[in-house]
């Protein structure tokens, strides 16, 4: 036979088998027809009959906030917050917290359009023995998406194993005020708090560390592989390739305070690059783009008919921080000059609009807009526009000769890309006065995140997300002792009574917060922010980001869920029929 | 016969001191890495130093054992090695032997697409440029090969989708496959997480069809790279055989000269071309890790390029110690063919 008939007769041969095995389907596990959803078949849970079934009923709470089953269509998102895992043990992140969300329930959680934890898997929880204890009572027959009932013992086993684990990657720090869990019987958990009337416990409980788990299925001493996870949930997994694409589909045992899913199964695929994410949404592959696209990609998909882009507010915060120390100035009383006039001299407006194309807004406080208690107390200080004769009597007044070299240091790899331009922009309004000289440097991650808390920069920028939604995770990180930030306003190894938070006198102010509730906390609340502003002045806050998502124009629900919790809940997605 | 014999031990030699290379080669290799990484961050710091305190930070990492003196984590680390065990990556908590296994049938995809693609292009064009030497032909494939080398891969592949994806909207933007289709072939036994295979059992051919039109893009983008050399190296080769006096005496018997180029000098000039060819291993595998960052390809270069940037250094060790592994082993199995086909190397 002539050789090239031998090649075409071998190829056809090739195209042949791979023909037949494709028609005869023969390795496929699923009994779907082919044109049937994949999203109909299970392949992670295959103890979820139970879930299956649809016997909820049993399940119905008194305060009448049982999901239901999803209907309508499968909704399609696309995101590019990656998954570290969905072991509530081992994860500390937005991307593990999004799916966490809609897999397992919390003790107590913040309904959409709410600004305060209610219970969801609790039937109700109180501070107890004069706030010593915070004990919650169970919802009775709440059982997983595998059937195994949930107890209060579970929830004991979750929060007890988040804190032996203590994984590099976990939420353990969370739980600092945990002195110890325990489930006196099956419908109580009650937790010993370090701290008595801790008013954020409640808010602790929604967050990385509150996600209950099986504790017939979960291990008590390490991590659970992604797969396996179970949850009780509006969600179940169906489909699991990890940060690649997950299909979820609505769990029937399903009873939290979430309401109903309004979807028949969520599929989220992942991307890298946000360019990809925005064409993706744009060409209607995904239904629902949400975290994160750049602003230039969100200017153009406004203007797309395609596709609404929908705002709301956010809690994600930008600050330029002084370090008290080392900061230029001879004595302190010219630094807080140099500070206050540089608070007089930027124009965050223009940061907002230039830079980030509004997709930021100017932040006059430490706790963002929108927040219980918040007061635009920067706003009162130093205005809403640049001042420059203001900022040169500060400085005048301390004999602060000008113009005054400011050693600025930012990073370009942590904060988005925009960050090089939004430092740029301050340059020049600080250099525009004519009472500065910046010296703008930049250091990559790892780099920066080491050397800032080490006296390395005396002016830097700084980022914060909070890990729960209530004002005092933006002051006590901030201003407490042995801060977060620790640029020397109230270190832990200082004198009390001479550290510049003591003659701030604001920890009073962050014992009656933490601990009060009511109007006490609230005035507590804005005396800190009015005090951040009038007094040492150690964090300039500049801008509050939004929380923005683009979805086709069929999709509903997106609006109602971008709210000050900053939780992404897939079950309020639906699609116009 | 002494000269017969002196022959035959010379193969065996010649690859025992080849694979007795191999060896060190992989060790400098993964020592180079593993200190590296050890010296830009750790994973820890990476994803909370925006978050938590000093201490805290301080105490996760001693948790994770970073803080312990580098000497001690490097011994710790080759003694896992050589028992097989790559560790478990810190930011995603993913065996790397699953990153490996998952991803690298990715990656093994692409690169045989791409491989397709370079041959497709390198070999035909590669014979016509040699065919109309110096005409406006071979100038133009001879330009042709070097901006196919040259251009940036994510440059090209940016390019083409603009051009394909967003304004002829003929090909997906990006990934394997679309969302239904994954989820579809997830249903497969035994997944090979090569999609095509898996679409293939699955046996729906509208999926199988998807996969294909999701690999056409990164498949030209990246074998265009490998192709360009190609083209160049059949060119030359080819035109060097046609000089040779075979060839020479082929034409004085008479011999059409589509007949010369096609059925004796075209084949004797693929011996050094195929030998070229599987030392494009390394060079696909540097190429891949830009394609599939640009078509968001989920192969072991997409990881790789995820795992750096979170400072993820057992998930780098582990890719690039395979990486390296299938480099070398490409190289030493060139080598054999080399040696098998051509006696003059193993006397060097």
């Amino acid at each position: 036979m002539h050789k090239s008939a031998k090649l075409t007769l071998i190829t056809a041969l090739g195209v042949s088998v791979a023909m037949v095995v494709a028609a005869c389907g023969s390795g496929r596990t699923d009994n779907t027809t082919t044109s049937s959803q994949p999203s109909e078949s299970s392949s992670s849970q295959e103890s979820s009959a139970p879930a299956d079934s649809g016997e909820s009923s049993a399940t119905s709470s008194a305060a009448g906030d049982t999901g239901s089953a999803g209907s309508g269509a499968t909704i399609a998102i696309g995101t590019t917050d990656k998954v570290v895992s969905l072991d509530p043990a081992g994860s500390y992140d937005n991307g593990s917290l999004m799916l966490e969300l809609q897999l397992y329930q919390f003790l107590m959680n913040i309904p959409a359009g709410q600004s305060t934890p209610t219970p969801d898997a609790a039937q109700s929880c109180d501070f107890t023995d004069n706030g010593a204890t915070y004990t919650c009572k169970m919802k009775e027959g709440l059982t997983f998406s595998n059937g195994d009932p949930l107890t209060a013992k579970d929830v004991a086993f979750s929060f007890q194993r988040v804190v032996d684990i203590n994984d590099p990657n976990g939420p353990a720090s969370l739980l600092g005020n945990m002195k110890s869990v325990a489930a006196p019987d099956d419908s109580t958990v009650v937790f010993t708090l370090v701290n008595a009337n801790d008013q954020t416990w409640p808010f602790v409980l929604g967050t990385s560390a509150g996600p209950i788990v099986d504790s017939k299925v979960y291990p008590a001493d390490k991590l659970l592989s992604d797969e396996q996870a179970v949850g009780s949930g509006p969600y179940k997994l169906d489909s699991y390739s990890k940060n690649e694409l997950v299909s979820l589909v609505p769990n029937a045992s399903y009873n939290g305070n979430g309401g109903d899913v309004k979807n028949a199964g969520v599929t989220l695929q992942y991307f890298t690059d946000a360019s990809n994410l925005k064409l993706a949404v744009q060409q209607g592959d995904v239904d629902v783009a949400w975290r994160t696209l750049d602003p230039q990609s969100i200017t153009d998909l406004k203007s797309n008919d395609k596709v609404k882009v929908l705002e709301g507010p956010g809690g994600e915060d930008r600050y330029i921080v002084f370090n008290l120390k080392t900061m230029p100035g001879d004595n302190d009383a010219q630094k807080l000059a140099i500070r206050r006039a540089i608070a007089y001299s930027v124009d965050r407006q223009a940061l907002a609009t230039k830079v980030f194309q509004d997709q930021y807004q100017p932040a006059y406080s430490m706790v963002p807009d929108g927040f219980p208690g918040h007061v635009d107390a920067f706003k009162d200080e130093f205005g809403d526009a640049p001042n420059k004769d203001a900022a040169a009597k500060a400085l005048s007044d301390a004999g602060v000769t000008t113009p005054v070299t400011l050693p600025i240091e930012y990073n370009p790899d942590h904060y988005g890309s925009a960050s090089d331009l939004q430092f740029n922009e301050i340059k020049s309004q600080l250099e525009a006065t004519g009472l500065f000289k910046v010296n703008l440097q930049s250091s990559e991650w790892t780099t920066y995140s080491k050397e800032r808390t080490q006296d390395a920069y005396p002016i830097y920028q700084l980022g914060w997300y909070p890990d729960f939604p209530d004002a005092d995770n933006y002051l006590t990180p901030f201003l407490a002792p042995n801060n977060f930030v620790q640029a020397h306003y109230c270190d832990a190894d200082a004198a009390e009574g001479s550290r510049p938070c003591d003659t701030d006198g604001v920890l009073p102010l962050l014992t009656t917060e933490q601990t009060q509730s009511g109007d006490a906390r609230i005035s507590a609340i804005e005396q800190i922010q009015q005090i951040s502003a009038t007094g040492v002045m150690p964090t300039l806050p500049l801008l509050q980001g939004k929380q923005i998502a683009v979805t086709g124009t069929d999709v509903t629900g997106v609006q109602d869920t971008l709210d000050a919790t900053f939780l992404f809940r897939f079950w309020m997605i639906g699609k116009n029929s | 016969m002494a000269s017969t014999t002196a022959r035959a031990g010379s193969l065996p030699r010649y690859l025992l001191t080849r694979l007795a290379l191999v060896i060190p080669m992989v060790w400098i290799l993964i020592t180079l890495v593993f200190f590296l990484m050890r010296g830009i961050g750790d994973p820890i710091t990476a994803s909370l130093g925006g978050r938590l305190p000093a201490d805290q930070l301080r105490a996760r990492i001693h948790a994770a054992g970073y803080d312990r003196p580098i000497l001690v984590q490097y011994g710790d680390y080759l003694w896992k090695l050589l028992h097989g065990d790559l560790g478990t990556t810190v930011t995603d908590n993913r065996p790397v032997t699953e990153v490996l296994r998952v991803n690298g049938a990715a990656t093994l995809e692409l690169a045989f697409w791409a491989f397709l693609v370079a041959l497709a292009i390198g070999i035909p064009l590669g014979r016509i440029a040699a065919r109309h030497r110096d005409r406006i032909p071979d100038v133009f494939l001879r330009v042709s090969g070097v901006l196919f080398y040259a251009a940036p891969v994510f440059f090209v592949g940016l390019l083409g989708k603009l051009v394909f994806s967003i304004w002829l909207d003929w090909l997906p933007v990006s990934g394997r496959a679309s969302a239904k289709t994954i989820l579809a072939i997830n249903h497969v036994s035994p997944k090979t997480n090569i999609y095509l295979i898996d679409a293939i059992l699955y046996g729906e051919p509208s999926y199988i069809w998807d996969v294909l039109w999701h690999t056409i893009m990164p498949a030209i983008t990246l074998g265009l790279l490998v192709g360009g050399i190609f083209l160049r190296l059949v060119r030359t080769n080819l035109l060097q055989t046609m000089k040779d006096d075979y060839v020479e005496a082929a034409r004085a018997r008479g011999v059409k000269e589509g007949r010369i180029n096609r059925k004796h000098a075209f084949k004797n000039a693929m011996v050094p071309v195929v030998t070229v060819m599987g030392l494009q291993a390394a060079l696909l595998l540097g190429g891949a890790i830009l394609t599939e960052e640009t078509f968001e390809w989920q192969g072991l270069g997409y990881m790789l390029a995820q795992y750096l940037i979170k400072r993820d250094f057992v998930a780098v060790q582990g890719i690039v110690t395979v990486m390296a592994i299938v480099v070398v082993v490409a190289s030493f199995v060139i080598d054999v063919i080399t040696a098998l086909i051509d006696p003059r190397v193993r006397y060097k």
